[in-house]
């Protein structure tokens, strides 16, 4: 009796001094911007995606609800709300129903471990394993696909389901070597020789060792926290690229949207869904998109590094330190939205690759590409050090072996293109050579023309 | 459990307890994005591999042939519009050649020319449908819409000229019905120029697209002399290295005086289908730039009697539509009505080919295949 009442009153000061507390009041606050974000991303990328589409396909796009079609998005949330749930017949309802949440779970759980400045953050940025983090959740999203595929019911649904799961699997790989390459600048530059696997402490890595202050003024507030020379797109392009490519794969945007292909599977898995399961889809798809460019941005833009942020944040003052973190939050989602645009122009730019090709992509080119520059990062890094290079030197170095190796891999995956058409055409090119003999001999027609014109 | 005759089944499969594969039934159409309107193909799926194939027809059959046997001889020019609907102009000129021919008369030059002129632009406008929904089908969104504004420019030069889009009801037996309005001649050139840049456009986007050529290259090989015995015309038979085309074998009209170069590549596969298809467009556009240079003057139309009476005979009049040979075989009973039209629709004979194709290629080449053999399902139906 008096432990449990001595337990409660602990607990009940505990949760009351939890409440109450700061940091309580920050996580609410954190929690609710940071869903807000998510849900808004999605909403203004939907719109963006229509609008610049509709730009580059000599169109206008939405134009008549709200001004400059701006409300567009919205009215179509109002409509997708109000709209009547339908299940088709025979569908396993409960996985039918569960399947866009376990779709959009992960999405917004992602968003846990993404500062949008030094302080704007929910407490999981703190975490040291954020990209591990991220990872685990942007493979769980292909469980929700293959439930809406499995439980709709429909042939094209399970089609697209099970086309998702093996694309979304196969492109993980890639996409994990790809940041392990990263991974490894970072374990590199650090003194320790432990690296980091902390989405923020990757920022610092790109910006606070490679400027010490001058005392000049302007190049102070410009470079201090910021130097894009050291960002880590310029020390491995070519892992940014497959990192993107993965990422256009695993959010199944074209050209590799082949689980919801249109002209083949009507929609996919999401032939059966309607109303607002429908939008769940729809809104982790683009919320999918962000997290993977934000991910893009924080490992290899610098994060929400940009001109003045490092020096105001480092002033120690709350004012200045606020207006940092604000123009931090600005250059972060300048960042994210531009890696965005890019994936609407390859969308509105590229057809879309066949299944087999897909998978061919992933095994032959990308899986041994990542593993090659993990192995090069690695022997450049022992050669140098033998020779006990600074790392400037051995970031110079590394830069330029990775660029030259992102021109090969552009000229190889051309070339194996080339070849493996050339192949497909075998057939075709050996019945023209034994066609070709026989070529003057086809009848003439001429004759048969019943009713010649007079 | 599914027998392992041919082998191509790994044994643990077969052998083990309680896994069983079966082939999937998987009825493509007739309501699917891609299947040109309302075709329906029956697949048999082993995996995405496609094992058979068996089109279904008859989902837009309304009668055309019937239709035209109870109207008029001139009122049946508006319902030929209706049977390949992206191509109403040379389904017209068919028609009415078909009904020229058994009465004997010849239009007059001038009318002619006008009938190359718009028969030509038709057949760009076509094709540029045909190869953006092929775009559309592969999975590229961009070339559909940019074609689609270019066909609306020829559409609106259309409209010009007869009053109506779409079913222009423009050709007459024996002539045209307007001449051209004022100043027509030189928006349509103006309209040439400008499709010109949008064309070398297009194929930037495409062509040399090499997503675009590892999706068609080597795909759907159809050879010559399959080609030739399942009859088909037009690019189907063009691209697998024929070289045969109504215009320059079978002259009609004023492809008598005006020389076409004939558009052949030897590939047969989809690429090959899409690249005639491009070149007879920039074909056509000399063409019609020729016709409009040549251009004569004098009557648009013959003389007719207001009741056409064909005498009694038959004939059979073709024309190198956009998709083919396209031949009206033609009845008459000395009557004012056709005793019978039958429509030789170049689309119907091209999708017979189409299960010996699709057998064994992936789910994703059957879009491709079919969007390359262009059918239209009206003239496929009628």
């Amino acid at each position: 009796m008096r432990i449990a009442s001595i337990f409660a009153d602990n607990l009940g000061s505990q949760l009351f001094n939890g409440i109450f507390s700061w940091q309580f009041l920050q996580f609410i606050v954190a929690f609710l911007s940071f869903f807000g974000f998510v849900l808004t991303s999605a909403v203004i990328l939907i719109l963006a995606e229509r609008k610049v589409m509709g730009w580059m396909q000599d169109r206008v796009g939405p134009i008549h609800t709200g001004p400059w079609g701006l409300l567009q998005t919205v009215a179509d949330v109002g409509k997708l709300l109000m709209k009547e749930d339908i299940h088709a017949s025979q569908t396993d309802k409960t996985l039918f129903i569960v399947a866009p949440s376990v779709f959009l779970a992960p999405v917004i759980g992602a968003f846990a471990v993404l500062p949008l400045s030094p302080y704007v953050g929910l407490p999981g940025t703190a975490l040291a394993t954020g990209i591990v983090y991220y990872v685990a959740l942007s493979s769980i999203d292909v469980v929700g696909v293959v439930m809406a595929g499995w439980s709709s019911n429909n042939k094209y649904s399970l089609i697209g389901g099970l086309r998702s799961a093996a694309q979304m699997i196969s492109y993980e790989l890639p996409l994990v070597l790809a940041l392990v390459g990263v991974v490894m600048l970072t374990s590199i530059l650090s003194n320790s020789g432990l690296g980091t696997i902390s989405v923020r402490d990757m920022v610092t890595y790109q910006t606070a060792n490679l400027y010490p202050g001058k005392g000049i003024g302007f190049f102070d507030f410009i470079f201090q926290g910021d130097t894009p020379w050291a960002w880590f797109f310029l020390v491995q392009p070519l892992m940014f690229v497959i990192y993107y490519t993965c990422g256009l794969a695993e959010t199944n945007r074209a050209p590799f949207d082949l689980p919801e292909a249109e002209s083949e599977l009507v929609a996919g898995y999401l032939t059966e869904y309607s109303g607002m399961r429908w939008a769940l889809f729809y809104l982790g798809e683009y919320g999918n998109m962000t997290i993977v460019s934000s991910i893009a941005a924080y490992l290899f833009l610098g994060g929400f590094a940009g001109p003045g942020v490092g020096f105001l944040t480092g002033l120690g003052n709350p004012g200045w330190g606020l207006l940092g973190n604000l123009l931090a939050v600005g250059y972060f989602i300048f960042k994210v939205y531009l890696l965005c645009f890019v994936f609407i122009w390859v969308r509105s730019t590229l057809p879309r690759l066949r299944a087999d090709q897909l998978m061919q992509f992933a095994w032959l080119i990308l899986i041994p590409t990542t593993l090659i520059n993990i192995l090069i990062t690695g022997l450049i890094y022992l050669v140098m050090a033998s020779f006990g290079s600074p790392n400037w030197l051995f970031l110079i170095v590394l830069g330029a072996v990775n660029w030259l190796m992102l021109l090969a891999f552009i000229r190889v995956v051309s070339q194996a293109t080339v070849a493996t058409t050339r192949r497909a055409q075998a057939p075709a090119i050996r019945a023209r050579r034994r066609a070709d003999a026989v070529a003057g001999q086809l009848p003439e027609r001429t004759s048969v023309a019943s009713g010649a014109q007079k | 459990m599914v027998t392992n005759q041919s082998g191509l089944l790994p044994e643990s499969i077969e052998g083990s307890e309680g896994v069983k594969t079966q082939e999937m039934l998987l009825n493509m159409g007739p309501q699917h994005p891609s299947t040109h309107g309302v075709l329906r193909l029956v697949l048999m799926l082993e995996g995405e591999t496609v094992v058979d194939c068996t089109p279904v027809i008859g989902y837009l059959h309304r009668g055309i042939e019937k239709i035209l046997e109870n109207r008029p001889v001139m009122g049946g020019i508006r319902y030929m519009d209706n049977a390949d609907y992206l191509s109403p102009m040379l389904n017209e000129i068919a028609y009415v050649g078909a009904v020229e021919q058994e009465m004997g008369i010849e239009a007059p030059k001038r009318a002619q020319y006008i009938r190359l002129l718009v028969g030509e632009m038709q057949r760009i406008a076509s094709h540029l449908v045909a190869v953006g929904t092929y775009g559309l089908d592969l999975g590229a969104f961009t070339p559909v819409l940019w074609t689609f504004r270019d066909r609306e420019g020829i559409l609106s030069l259309f409209e010009a000229l007869g009053g109506s889009r779409f079913n222009v009801n423009y050709l007459r037996v024996g002539g045209v019905l307007h001449d051209f309005p004022k100043d027509w001649l030189k928006e349509c050139e103006a309209f040439f120029d400008q499709l010109d840049k949008n064309m070398a456009e297009l194929e930037t986007l495409l062509t040399g697209n090499e997503i675009f050529e590892a999706r068609t290259q080597g795909v759907g090989y159809i050879d010559q002399q399959q080609a030739i015995a399942y009859g088909l015309t037009g690019p189907m038979l063009r691209a697998s290295g024929v070289n045969w085309d109504l215009r320059v074998n079978r002259p009609y009209m004023a492809y008598r005086e005006v020389p076409v170069n004939v558009q052949v590549r030897q590939e047969g596969d989809c690429f090959a289908r899409y690249k005639v298809r491009m070149q007879e467009i920039w074909e056509s556009i000399r063409l019609c730039r020729v016709a409009i240079d040549k251009m004569p003057g004098g009557a648009i139309s013959t003389r007719t009697p207001i009741a056409l009476r064909p005498p009694r005979g038959e004939t059979y009049f073709a024309i190198e539509s956009s998709k083919g040979e396209l031949g009206i075989y033609f009845i008459s009973d000395g009557s004012e009505y056709p005793w019978r039209a039958k429509i030789r629709g170049p689309s119907f004979v091209n999708l017979s080919i189409l299960p010996e194709i699709l057998r064994g290629h992936k789910m994703g080449d059957v879009v491709a295949i079919l969007g390359s053999t262009d059918i239209v399902l009206g003239e496929v139906d009628r």
